[in-house]
């Protein structure tokens, strides 16, 4: 059966009504959320209420997660002071328009959700804020899959779509200095493993301007990405009347930005 | 001269075993560097004077390079050093004792010394930390999964990683591997093979037990305080 994963939504109503609108279009019903609902757009409450309408189930995104317990992110998150302090102030501004209601919605998003052998997050299994890049170290790419205990691992984050898989693995170990003559050796196969980044639906980083999400089959176990249009000229009004920062709607209109890029990608936050 | 690095940790206030591994190291052919891998306190014994010391080298006595460890990030923890977190781990596993305990155990003028320490030290292309990069309190065994192994040593950048929160003496070789990894995208189809290139995690022990390693040659030697007679006997290490 199509299932529809869907991330970082980022509070851009026409971009989430498109999304919803295509997977509907294609008879699918089961969709996941891995977070981010709010943060850079401008219609924080529209969104999560829209989320809540239809009962999507949902991840706690980074942003869900900063917004109820306050900016923990380090700074590295960004890769200027310039970007660092837009992303804080669209981090006030969005602490500001929230419902109680909502907030207490966002607080109580659980960081994972496990359906048979896929698991769902925000960033990694280790953190909403861990981007887990395409070109990441191989081997810790699958040690977050393995060590999560799932075959295939959704997540979103760095709102760049791919798919992942990583096969044909084995390593080698050898036990030195072990005190008796021989030295204990063992090798071992490591097993098929797949990660899947649904993209994002309202804040694309893939260098176009479309909305994007994953529909994934979990019978053939076919993962595809959409790339939806949707209404851009009427998100970036609203950015620019909410007195949001003016490039976060150009970076929508011109599909190309890396200003909140992490730059170091196996960086771990220490929280 | 050969350059030689003494790591030892879990002294837990045992001021006794320092001073035999000094002595042991005075004894020891090479340019020695001591390093200190945490759990210097622990709950059973008073610690000051072993912290005094360390802080206060004697004149013979080789510089000690200390980074914290589980014990000094609980006590760090439970003293209000780190936010509104406390030693809640230690609380549930082992009970409020234990936590006055540690807390009677360590003299509050040494807290700022302890908090000042490192999370580790990165020399040449090794680590040197008391778990490992994700965690203070990892347990890394020649039991623990090699792609866990490798995460770690991945995750500190380093081709070889001297951990000594287990207490176990361990040298474990990652000598082989390799992984296909294929990305699929919106801009088509990148496939690539990746190897391990050689890397090791080694256990350094704890108390009595600690690791002398030839940073020329890659040995490591696993050393008993005090044994040292018997291990020339050998002519190995001795293995726990
Ligand atoms: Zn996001
Ligand atoms: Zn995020």
């Amino acid at each position: 059966m199509n299932q529809a994963v869907i991330s970082c939504l980022h509070a851009n109503l026409p971009a989430v009504e498109a999304v919803l609108k295509d997977i509907e279009l294609q008879g699918i019903t089961n969709i996941t959320c891995l977070g981010d609902l709010v943060g850079y757009g401008p219609q924080p409450n529209e969104v999560i209420e829209l989320i809540k309408e239809k009962k999507i189930a949902t991840c706690q995104g980074c942003w869900d997660e900063d917004v109820v317990d306050g900016l923990d992110a380090c700074d590295c998150s960004y890769p200027s002071q310039i970007a660092e302090r837009r992303g804080h102030f669209a981090h006030q501004w969005t602490t500001e328009k929230l419902t109680k209601e909502n907030k207490d919605f966002l607080a109580n998003l659980p960081y994972s959700i496990r359906k048979d052998k896929c698991l769902f997050v925000h960033g990694s299994p280790n953190s909403q804020h861990e981007y887990l890049l395409p070109d990441m170290d191989a081997f810790a790419a699958l040690e977050r899959v393995e060590n999560a205990k799932a075959e295939i691992l959704f997540c979103g984050h760095t709102h760049q779509p791919y798919i992942r898989e990583l096969a044909n693995g084995s390593i080698a170990v050898k036990v030195k200095n072990s005190g008796s003559k021989d030295i204990q050796k063992k090798e071992m196969n490591l097993p098929m493993r797949r990660i899947v980044n649904a993209g994002s639906v309202g804040e694309p980083r893939h260098g176009g301007t479309k909305a994007t999400y994953v529909v994934y089959n979990d019978i053939t176990n076919d993962v595809k990405i959409r790339e939806v249009e949707y209404d851009i000229e009427l998100t970036c009004k609203a950015i620019i009347n909410a007195g949001l920062p003016p490039i976060f709607a150009w970076r929508l209109k011109n599909g190309f930005e890396f200003a909140e890029r992490a730059e170091d990608a196996s960086h771990v936050c220490e929280r | 001269m050969i350059e030689r690095w003494a790591l030892i940790s879990g002294l837990k206030g045992d001021l006794d075993t320092y001073e035999l591994i000094q002595k042991d190291l005075k004894k020891t052919p090479g340019n020695i560097t001591l390093f200190v891998l945490g759990d210097m306190i622990g709950p059973e014994k008073n610690c000051n004077k072993l912290l005094h010391r360390l802080i206060n080298p004697k004149s013979n006595d080789l510089q000690p390079w200390c980074i914290y460890g589980w014990w000094e990030e609980q006590i760090l923890l439970e003293s209000g050093y780190r936010g509104n977190q406390r030693a809640e781990a230690l609380r549930i596993n082992k009970g409020e004792e234990v936590v006055k305990s540690l807390i009677n155990a360590v003299d509050k003028s040494f807290l700022d010394w302890i908090a000042a320490l490192q999370f580790g030290f990165v020399e040449l292309d090794c680590g040197l930390i008391h778990g490992s990069s994700k965690d203070v309190g990892d347990d890394l065994t020649l039991d623990t999964p090699p792609l866990t192994l490798l995460d770690r040593l991945t995750r500190l950048q380093v081709n070889r990683l001297f951990t000594a929160r287990s207490t176990q003496q361990f040298h474990l070789e990652l000598t082989e591997g390799i992984l296909n990894s294929e990305v699929h995208d919106l801009t088509g189809n990148h496939k690539k093979e990746q190897k391990v290139p050689q890397k090791a995690v080694i256990g350094v022990g704890a108390g009595k037990n600690y690791t002398l390693y030839d940073v020329g040659t890659d040995n490591t030697q696993f050393v008993r305080a005090g044994y040292q007679s018997e291990k020339k006997k050998n002519g190995f290490g001795l293995h726990f």
